[in-house]
């Protein structure tokens, strides 16, 4: 569908090329959710105050829903699910989430997993009062936080050795 | 798609009971939720899907005296613009009892304004960009009525009796003026909201005059009831999907109007439409939890025995509806006292109806009761945990019946010595590290058991996988995982050859998923069509001439692991796939229900439709409830009045627990969710408009990692066999009632200062 209003863009998501014809106010979110159907990554409030939409950009965590479609051209975006191998092996992160029992309802779910990646990641998972402030963004109305960090625990052992 | 395709191992390798019900497995969900497979409602993608934004009531009482669509319906993509004069009415619904409603026209979208927040219009476009845009060009103007903001707003008044609510015995003003020892407080509670993850929304979509809804729920048959009434074609016309549930915590039991609106639409259209809540809507687009005031008075013995309780309460509900908050219920069952007065009012202000949020009633009332009992403790000089014994309820002290089970005094026992509470110094203000105080409390809570109906089929298919189906739901509470295991133990298959089906009404059918009640009904349902299945599949196994065990002459066979034999080890030993080809057979499917033998098609639709016929949980010879006791520790910044939690042990009686693993992450999620109601969660009012300010999850504070120190929980519950067919009680609600009043007394304990207002803020205390 082109129109006079819409633009042409380039994705890069889980390693896959998308091309896209949208409105430049469209967000990230809304791309990956609504025209891609890559729904894992969730949307919590829209706004930039719950984190369910946390994906990664260039490896940096990012909410998708702060973020237009149009902004991130060019950039390599992971997803929820791009994390696990191809062979369906699954990222340490998603294993310990699994066995610590760090979801509920699982909305928060995917945004979760991708910012423990990144904590991780950035070197932020040193300690249980470190993972509780670096995963604080990250909002659980569900009430799995002393299983997240659990999970991130783990996680960071099991990617570091 | 409700099948979690998605195969892994489950559960700790070396534990080989995890299949079986009290087993540890692993969420059988789990794998498509951590992949981000898994689909909720509003995500399915369908052709030709447009996209409603509601526009809502920006006063909070009047009229509408105008709404300017001109604009909107000009915009680019614009489909529709839906205004209380153009959207087709509707047919008034039943309530959740099923009281047959007035024949009257519903119409979604208000023209009177009750609330600030009403949905008055609604914007359809072929994007959801298209549809946030034009909303905002459609003008509606009011004449402005006034409005009565809040329970505190001098208008709002006493309100309206509710005399069901009252419960009495003794003599308790009398004693409570002879009585030697007197406390008597008020105790107040703020709007809270539920604030699942997942907003609120549904795709809607037509075919011919039959109408399927992806919404999220805990309640399908009762949603499809609703929306059936209000556009007048039959029950089994609706459709009801909802396979995963991004977090309810009751506030997604009841179809609400802006389902009818998207429903509307999507017929005006012969489209689906998809309509989700913004954050903010979702403040204002169903209710949360009352603000309640409750004033407890109790008199005592000087060695700290209760000899009267006078309890009143006060909830708000709605101008135009009517929720009442039962502010009593745990005053009245938690201590032995020969006197007894609770009296309950609710007060109309200009809000949307208040609605259910995780243990309504239990929870608030636990506040009170639970904060007076610790102010008497500290008047009469007695430890709050001895305190509590003291008083112990030996029954039901209303309705004078014994407990089914009640872990209490255990629950006591293994808090207080895993929390190390005889450590405790007694004085306020008497415990610290550097500039913390530190404070040590306790609390009681306790929840009842309801009871209701269910129904589960369960089919062996051919190549010896089971299938289980259920239109009950699983929000987080691990519905796909207890019944796994309920179908594996009862046929004798691992958990991983069962595939649970949930969340769609065309399935066998479940009450509201409310109150805790659903864990029970459900693994009563599943062991019994399970069984009912096992009994047909053993029966072909015998009796069956083509079957290698009919020349056995056996009177019953035993299956386990998924393979069938002899239980004196003679004959052969074969698979269920394997059995079932030398049978002929292609699947064996039996339903099991919970209902009395003797129902009706109308009993059962009743009882699976409405909330009307529960059982009681003082049916019978017993009384039934959930219990647990709170020991917080928190730490108060002298200076600037913060309060963190720093520990908590928590030990709960839930009776049997279908799976631990899970079952501690609900009470754990309670007892979070308690640790913001008690520092954090406070809807506030602008009393100039009415209106909910801090409507986003920025300023309405619900607790973060950061907020959340490690919490141990402890069951001591033991089988129940009064409360559910396998033994169990409730978890959900239980493990946030009393958690409150817990922080308030550490508090009190670490600072000296009572603060009776939730939530407890740092200017409280400084």
């Amino acid at each position: 569908m082109t129109s006079p209003t819409t633009i042409p863009i380039h994705l890069t998501i889980n390693g896959h090329d998308h091309s896209l014809e949208v409105e430049p106010r469209v967000t990230l979110l809304d791309a990956l959710r609504d025209r891609l159907d890559l729904t894992g990554t969730k949307k919590g409030c829209d706004q930039g105050q719950c984190g369910a939409c946390t994906v990664h950009v260039d490896g940096e965590r990012v909410l998708a829903c702060l973020t237009l479609a149009a902004q991130v051209e060019g950039r390599s975006i992971t997803t929820i699910e791009g994390l696990a191998e191809a062979d369906g092996t699954l990222h340490a992160v998603q294993a310990a989430f699994l066995e610590q029992d760090a979801f509920q309802c699982g909305y928060c779910t995917p945004g979760q997993i991708m910012s423990a990646v990144a904590c991780i990641r950035e070197g932020h998972a040193g300690s249980d009062d470190e993972i509780r402030e670096y995963m604080a963004g990250n909002l659980c109305r569900c009430g799995a936080y002393p299983h997240i960090v659990a999970a991130v625990r783990q996680a960071a052992l099991e990617v570091q050795s | 798609m409700t099948i979690h395709d998605l195969r892994t191992r489950h559960g700790d390798a070396s534990d080989g009971s995890a299949d079986q019900v009290g087993g540890r497995l692993s969420r059988v969900d789990g794998p498509a939720k951590i992949t981000g497979a898994a689909k909720y409602a509003v995500e399915q993608q369908l052709e030709g899907l447009a996209h409603a934004v509601l526009v809502e009531s920006t006063v909070p009482a009047g009229k509408v005296r105008a709404i300017d669509t001109a604009a909107a319906e000009g915009a680019p993509g614009v489909l529709l613009v839906l205004t209380p004069d153009t959207i087709p009415p509707l047919k008034t619904a039943s309530d959740w009892f099923g009281t047959p409603p007035p024949d009257v026209p519903y119409c979604p979208l208000a023209r009177d304004i009750a609330f600030s927040g009403q949905h008055v219009a609604a914007v359809v476009a072929e994007s959801f960009e298209q549809a946030v845009a034009a909303a905002a060009l459609v003008k509606v103007s009011y004449d402005e009525a006034p409005a009565v903001a809040d329970l505190s707003d001098p208008k709002a008044g006493d309100g309206i009796a509710i005399d069901m609510m009252t419960k009495e015995w003794g003599e308790a003003e009398a004693a409570f003026a002879a009585a030697p020892v007197r406390i008597c407080a008020a105790y107040n509670t703020p709007r809270e909201y539920q604030a699942p993850m997942e907003p609120h929304g549904l795709i809607a979509a037509w075919q011919g005059d039959r109408l399927t809804v992806w919404e999220p729920s805990q309640w399908l048959d009762g949603m499809a009831r609703t929306y059936a009434e209000w556009f007048a074609i039959p029950f089994e016309n609706v459709r009801l999907v909802s396979p995963y549930i991004g977090g309810g915590f009751g506030s997604k039991a009841l179809a609400l109007s802006h389902g009818a609106v998207a429903a509307s639409a999507a017929k005006m259209l012969g489209r689906p439409v998809r309509l989700v809540m913004s954050r903010p809507q979702t403040f204002t687009g169903y209710g949360g939890r009352a603000a309640t005031r409750q004033t407890v008075t109790l008199g005592a013995d000087r060695d700290g025995k209760i000899q009267s309780i006078v309890h009143r309460g006060v909830n708000e509900t709605s101008m135009g509806g009517m929720w009442v908050e039962p502010l009593g219920s745990v005053t009245s069952v938690m201590y032995a006292t020969p006197n007894f007065s609770s009296k309950q009012n609710v007060v109309r202000v200009n809000s949307v109806v208040p609605g259910a949020m995780r243990a309504p009633g239990e929870n608030p009332s636990a506040f009170g009761i639970e904060s007076a009992i610790d102010e008497l403790a500290y008047e009469v000089g007695i430890d709050p945990l001895e305190i509590r014994l003291r008083n112990y309820a030996e029954q039901d002290p209303h309705a004078r019946k014994a407990w089914s089970t009640r872990q209490l005094r255990e629950a006591f026992v293994a808090g207080a010595e895993a929390f190390g509470w005889a450590r405790r110094s007694p004085a306020p203000r008497s415990m610290r590290d550097g500039n913390q105080l530190i404070g040590w409390g306790v609390a009681a809570g306790t929840y009842p058991v309801r009871r209701a109906y269910g129904e589960a089929l369960v089919r062996i298919l051919a190549d010896g996988t089971v299938e289980v189906e259920s239109s009950s739901i699983d929000m987080g509470q691990g519905t796909y995982t207890i019944l796994a295991q309920t179908a594996a133990e009862t046929l004798g298959v691992p958990a991983d050859n069962v595939v649970v089906k949930l969340g769609d009404s065309r399935f066998a059918r479940a009450g509201v998923t409310g109150g805790s009640r659903l864990a029970g009904i459900m693994t009563g349902a599943v062991h019994k069509a399970a069984g009912a299945a096992l009994d047909h599949l053993v029966g072909l196994a015998i009796s069956d001439p083509r079957s290698p065990f009919h020349a056995l002459q056996a009177n019953t066979l035993v299956v386990a692991g998924g393979r069938v034999s002899s239980p004196r080890g003679d004959g052969p030993e074969v698979s269920i796939a394997e059995l079932l080809a030398s049978v002929g057979a292609d699947q064996i499917e039996a339903k099991g229900d919970t209902m009395p033998a003797n129902s009706t098609a109308e009993d059962r639709y009743k009882a699976y439709t409405t909330i009307a016929t529960p059982l009681t949980h003082t049916d019978g010879d017993y009384s039934r409830h959930s219990w647990c006791a709170h020991f917080i520790e928190v730490r108060v910044d002298e200076d600037f009045g913060t309060v963190r939690v720093s520990r908590v042990v928590s030990a709960l009686d839930s009776g049997r627990l279908y799976n631990p693993k899970l079952a501690e992450s609900q009470w754990k999620g309670g007892i979070i969710m308690g640790i913001g109601q008690a520092l954090l969660e406070e809807g506030i009012v602008d009393r100039r408009h009415g209106r909910i300010v801090n409507n986003n999850l920025a300023d309405y504070l619900v607790p973060t990692n950061a907020d959340i120190p490690d919490i141990q929980t402890i069951s001591v519950g033991i089988p129940d066999p009064h409360s559910s067919a396998l033994g169990g009680k409730g978890v959900g609600e239980l493990a946030i009632v009393g958690v409150a009043p817990a922080i308030a007394n550490a508090v009190f304990h670490a600072t000296g200062k009572r603060v009776r207002d939730l939530p407890i803020t740092l200017e409280k205390l400084i």
